[in-house]
């Protein structure tokens, strides 16, 4: 065990080199900006996300409003920055509950053949509706809110992980050195934790990183249509949406909450072609 | 007599490596040069070059002429109409040289297509008259590649690189991923083709008895080097490098052991199958009613071809595939309906060796984690014993205790092939399953580890079930064989019975098919062949 | 062949089945009472009970539920309580717009991914492979409602070239131009992400394919370099294509939702949009079977397509 970890980072650390360097950088620095954005907003915004500023209606961008005013006299550039949080707390919470449910289903499902059939005929279901439309189904249960936006990103994530885990699960389980390992009597347990798990820890990251970016879109997009964040919260895409109306007095309400989203969703992308090719690049 | 193709000074370069240097061959008209190495020698690199297709990131130095004419450094359409025209390739592995999607009479047809022959009716005619030559019905043209057998593939992609009439055939391991029996067809008919065709062949190859069979003429490359060119008799007779001689001593040899009658205890058997059956619904049996044991301390060589279910038969032994039918017993004890935790008890004693090195041992693992590993999953004694026990395996198998902590990325194929051996050898085991632990292996290296199977088995003492399509290997190891064929056991008995007079005709052609590593014996098999 | 197909069916048949039954629950699992919702605030009691009667809402959900699906299969599936009119003729209205614009994307960006991934695998400079794999990274990651503001941004308020949404007055049949007018960047910008996951598919499995043995067996007879490209590897390449497009379908209709939205184009999309914020339940019931019955068909679809395309699977035999 202990020679095990003193021993084993090679590959690690390839694998944060990616991240040192190229385009697993520029992501990095993309979401990083973006992500302290987002906390520090409270520091970093000029005006609360809600202020009416007397007389501010429809600025345009300017050393006060770096993002001009809205319709209602709110500082769009604030609006932007607690938007940011919404979104990011989606990515976090979401993104891992579905992953690790989809992983535990993906697992389970890799183990009997019965639970295999079941956990794929419910991942199909769940995949039979487009992300966006499987929003649209739940805000029509649940009502808008953020409720729907969190539910359709773990919906989403979970037969991704599911299906990923369980092909990575059984591939393993064919390799000579797993079937050796259990011909001298390694119990399935052992099999999970020594062999399956670190083996497809790499897979899993890069599925995370992607994910990261799908659940910015996902959330943005059905805040956007407002089915999302109820008004007069501020989201990415919610100020986008509002920013459409005014698309002529002030470009820079448009501008800058969409200049926000592509730098994040880019970045995650960013971060997991890189852990892909670094990856490429170990294998040959 | 000038040569047809003439390669001087050959170096090729990928970034960080040199692939082949300094090499120089020459080959005539109507005569088959066979370039012998084991791998990483730098034939296939070489044989790439002459056809301008070596991967973007080589460079290739140096000169290669057909007929005086300068290949290298030759524009792209310029060498687009040598190939194929001239100088034509055929691949190891038949099953991956076709396009899968594609009628083969359409991929020849291309061919044909690509030098000239404008006409639809025209090439019909000519692929058809091509796969004759071969030996496959015209009518066959229609057929994907996923309808013909291994053989007859390779026959097709003859028929495709003889399409547009070249003068030279490189043959890159034209047989290796087949068959014996289906190895000596294919000898044969590229034999013929050669002198009717009057090709100049440059035969690729590692396989001493191939060489023995083809050639006129042998170059030993190794590393990237040529080390020498002989007549095909010389070269046998009288090597004249060191290395060349320690190649032809490692071709393992039917006949050759000295054997030493053992005493085999006649307790209970470490394995005995009863009327096995093993099928899969709507497919023929992948075994039908084996009935055989391994004594205890005894070694059973369990010879067949592709396809003859004798990795299935392995699989059986270590309880990962359970019987359609008949009884499985492992040091007396039935499998039938024995839970997981019985038979985890059963494993202990058991030693597993698979195939293929690279994939047998867990990547991220140390070479020492990985022998402990059926230590740490039967728990015994504490880690530092089991670091020592392993430690010491690792003398067993020739390494070093500095091996223990490097990655099998760094070992070589040998090496990694050893270190399974010692993780076989761990819990002591009582009954070893290898599954051709040395099909993959170089040669040279391939004796080696031979080598060491036996002294280990003398010492250890352990019953084995040996898997090997090589009988000559068999031959080495084995106190008895039983010969496998399409789920049938066709026979068993002694080795030494079995190897030198079979009872049966199958039996009797896989030894005829193999070819001897010595021309002269090879030319008089031919001899006999065609008299009778 | 026929098996192979006929495998598909059961998995089809029980994502068509469970899907049904959470839609049909949709309506059951509203807080509170659907038919006071749907009613509206200052409906009367008696409108409200009119609304329960017609929903079938008082009788059993096994009934309901039969109902429902009869309902569907017969394509009388009631009327609208936000808009009006029957649901039918809502639909058949919204969905020739919505058929025209996700046709004219997947086109489009089929011909892209053919084209350019093809370029894409078989060019040796590295600009151009530099160049496409930055610009395909931007076309996956940007979403599709940025990706329509932005257009809208730049060609309907800086450059004011191209109509910003809606569809032309006299409709979409008057005049070909026009219409093509307002068509061209909702369609480019819902053909972008799709069209770009496929470039990368076909880039990347072509480039795996050149690197087959039957490519050098093909090169080394003498065929040239681009006859194996575009005639050899691409044609093998087809069949797992069409499975990846019949996946990426689901990304259109998703992708439809919020190019409506974003061009206001009056298709299925803006429909379910306005009935979920608009809480018309029975329309966003009929419109989310529709979505799943459309994706689940096209999967099987495809995988004919890809049945008659390889001969491995199309004549059996294959391992």
């Amino acid at each position: 065990m202990t020679t095990a970890t003193l021993k084993a980072p090679a590959r690690p650390r390839a694998k944060r080199g990616a991240l040192r360097g190229g385009r697993g950088l520029v992501g990095v620095v993309l979401v990083g900006v973006v992500v302290l954005a987002g906390l520090l907003a409270p520091l970093l915004a000029p005006f609360s996300s809600q202020e009416q500023i007397p007389g501010a209606n429809l600025l345009g961008a300017s050393g006060t409003h770096l993002f001009g005013t809205d319709e209602v006299n709110r500082d769009v550039f604030s609006r932007v920055l607690y938007g940011i949080r919404i979104d990011l707390f989606i990515c976090l919470v979401a993104v891992p509950a579905g992953a690790l449910l989809g992983g535990l289903v993906g697992l389970v499902a890799s183990q009997t053949g019965p639970s295999d059939v079941v956990a794929q005929r419910a991942f199909d279901v769940v995949l039979a509706f487009p992300p966006i439309i499987l929003g649209i189904g739940i805000a029509a249960v649940t009502g808008v809110g953020v409720l729907p936006v969190v539910c359709v990103v773990i919906g989403a994530e979970v037969p991704l992980f599911g299906r990923l885990v369980r092909a990575a699960t059984l591939k393993v389980r064919e390799l000579p050195y797993v079937d050796a390992a259990e011909s001298m009597g390694a119990s399935r347990t052992w099999v999970l934790r020594k062999h399956v798990l670190p083996n497809i820890l790499d897979s899993l990251i890069v599925q995370l990183a992607l994910s990261a970016s799908g659940a910015v879109f996902i959330s943005s997009a059905m805040n956007f249509i407002g089915i999302g964040v109820r008004p007069p919260e501020p989201s990415l895409g919610g100020v986008l949406a509002d920013a459409m109306a005014q698309l002529g007095a002030n470009t820079m309400y448009a501008v800058g909450p969409l200049a926000v989203i592509v730098v994040l969703v880019l970045g995650f992308q960013l971060i997991a072609q890189a852990l892909v090719a670094a990856r490429r690049g170990e294998a040959s | 007599m000038s040569a047809l193709l003439r390669i001087e000074n050959l170096r090729v370069e990928f970034p960080g490596a040199t692939a082949v240097e300094d090499v120089a061959l020459d080959l005539h008209e109507n005569e088959v040069l066979a370039v012998v190495g084991e791998s990483g020698s730098g034939k296939s690199v070489t044989a790439l070059a002459v056809l301008g297709l070596l991967p973007s990131s080589a460079r290739a130095a140096g000169s290669i002429k057909l007929d005086g004419r300068e290949l290298l450094g030759l524009p792209e359409d310029e060498l687009r109409a040598v190939r194929g025209a001239r100088i034509a390739l055929v691949f190891q592995e038949p099953s991956t040289a076709l396009n899968p999607v594609e009628r083969v009479g359409w991929q020849i047809g291309e061919v044909l297509r690509a030098h000239g022959v404008k006409d639809k009716r025209e090439r019909r005619g000519r692929v058809g008259e091509l796969l004759e030559q071969v030996g496959i019905p015209p009518e066959r043209a229609r057929d994907y590649p996923h309808q013909f057998s291994g053989g007859q593939k390779q026959r097709v992609v003859l028929a495709l690189a003889l399409a547009a009439d070249p003068d030279v055939l490189i043959a890159d391991e034209p047989t290796t991923a087949l068959d014996v029996t289906v190895q000596a067809e294919i000898l044969a008919l590229l034999r013929e083709l050669q002198r009717t065709r009057r090709l100049a062949v440059l035969l690729i190859t590692h396989n001493m008895g191939v060489v023995a069979d083809l050639a006129d003429r042998v170059a030993v490359m190794r590393d990237g080097r040529v080390l020498e060119t002989q007549d095909v008799r010389k070269l046998f007779a009288a090597p004249s490098t060191p290395y060349t001689r320690e190649l032809l001593a490692s071709v393992p040899r039917l006949g050759r052991r000295e054997r030493t009658e053992r005493q085999i205890s006649d307790g209970i058997p470490a394995f005995a199958v009863d009327g096995l059956v093993v099928d899969h619904p709507g497919r023929p049996a992948a075994l039908d009613k084996i009935t055989l044991q391994v004594a205890p301390g005894e070694v059973l060589g369990l010879v067949g071809e592709s396809g003859s279910g004798k990795t299935t038969l392995g699989r059986v032994a270590v309880g990962r595939l359970r019987p359609s039918a008949g009884s499985v017993r492992l040091f007396g004890t039935d499998l039938t309906g024995l839970g997981r935790a019985e038979l985890r008890v059963l494993r202990r004693r058991i030693g597993v060796v698979h195939q293929d090195p690279a994939a047998s041992l867990d990547p991220r693992r140390t070479v020492l984690d990985s022998i402990t590993e059926p230590l740490d999953v039967h728990q015994v004694g504490s880690r530092a014993e089991r670091v020592a026990r392993a430690e010491e395996l690792l003398e067993q198998v020739r390494l070093t205790k500095e091996h223990g902590s490097r990655l099998p990325r760094e070992l070589s194929g040998g090496q990694r092939q050893r270190v399974a051996l010692a993780r076989a050898l761990a819990l002591e085991p009582d009954f070893l399953v290898a599954d051709e632990p040395t099909s993959a292996l170089d040669v040279s290296v391939q004796a080696t580890v031979l080598e060491l199977f036996s002294e280990l088995q003398d010492l250890h003492g352990f019953a084995c079930l040996f898997i090997s399509h090589d009988l000559a290997v068999v031959d080495q190891i084995a106190d008895r064989v039983a010969v496998l064929r399409d789920g049938h056991l066709i026979e068993q008995g002694p080795a030494a019975q079995i190897l030198t007079s079979p009872s049966t005709p199958y039996t009797r052609a896989l030894l005829d098919s193999a070819p001897i590593p010595d021309p002269d014996a090879q030319r008089t098999r031919h001899h006999l062949k065609a008299t009778a | 062949m026929t098996s192979y197909v006929l495998r598909r069916l059961p998995s089809l048949g029980v994502v068509l089945f469970v899907s049904s039954l959470l839609i049909f629950a949709v309506l059951r699992l509203v807080p509170g009472d659907p038919a006071t919702a749907l009613a509206g605030a200052n409906a009367t009691p008696d409108v409200v009970e009119a609304i329960r009667k017609e929903l079938g809402l008082d009788r059993p959900w096994a009934t309901q539920y039969v109902q429902w699906l009869g309902g569907l299969l017969t394509f009388d599936t009631g009327r609208s309580y936000l808009i009006g009119g029957t649901i039918g003729a809502l639909v058949t209205d919204a969905l020739a717009n919505t058929l025209l614009l996700t046709g004219s994307a997947l086109v489009l960006a089929v011909i892209a991914a053919l084209v350019l991934g093809t370029v894409w695998a078989g060019t040796r400079k590295p600009w151009l492979d530099n160049l496409l794999t930055g610009a395909n990274t931007l076309a996956v990651a940007v979403p599709t409602f940025v990706m329509g503001v932005a257009l809208i941004l730049v060609f309907g308020i800086f450059f004011p070239v191209l109509p910003t949404g809606g569809v032309p007055r006299d409709g979409l049949l008057a005049n070909p131009s026009i219409t093509f007018q307002y068509l061209l960047m909702p369609a480019i910008c819902l053909a972008l992400p799709v069209g770009a996951v496929l470039t990368r598919y076909v880039a990347e499995s072509l480039r795996t394919e050149l690197a087959q043995p039957y490519v050098v067996t093909a090169l080394a007879a003498g065929v040239s370099r681009r006859r194996v490209l575009v005639r050899h590897a691409l044609r093998n390449i087809l069949p797992t294509s069409l499975t990846v497009l019949g996946l990426q379908t689901g990304a259109l209709l998703g992708g439809a939702v919020l190019v409506e939205f974003t061009f206001s184009w009056p298709g299925l999309g803006l429909l379910i949009e306005r009935a979920v914020t608009g809480r018309d339940y029975p329309v966003v019931q009929v419109l989310l079977m529709l979505s799943v019955a459309v994706f689940a068909v096209l999967q099987l679809l495809t995988d004919v397509a890809h049945a008659l395309l390889d001969p491995r699977v199309r004549l059996g035999g294959a391992r």
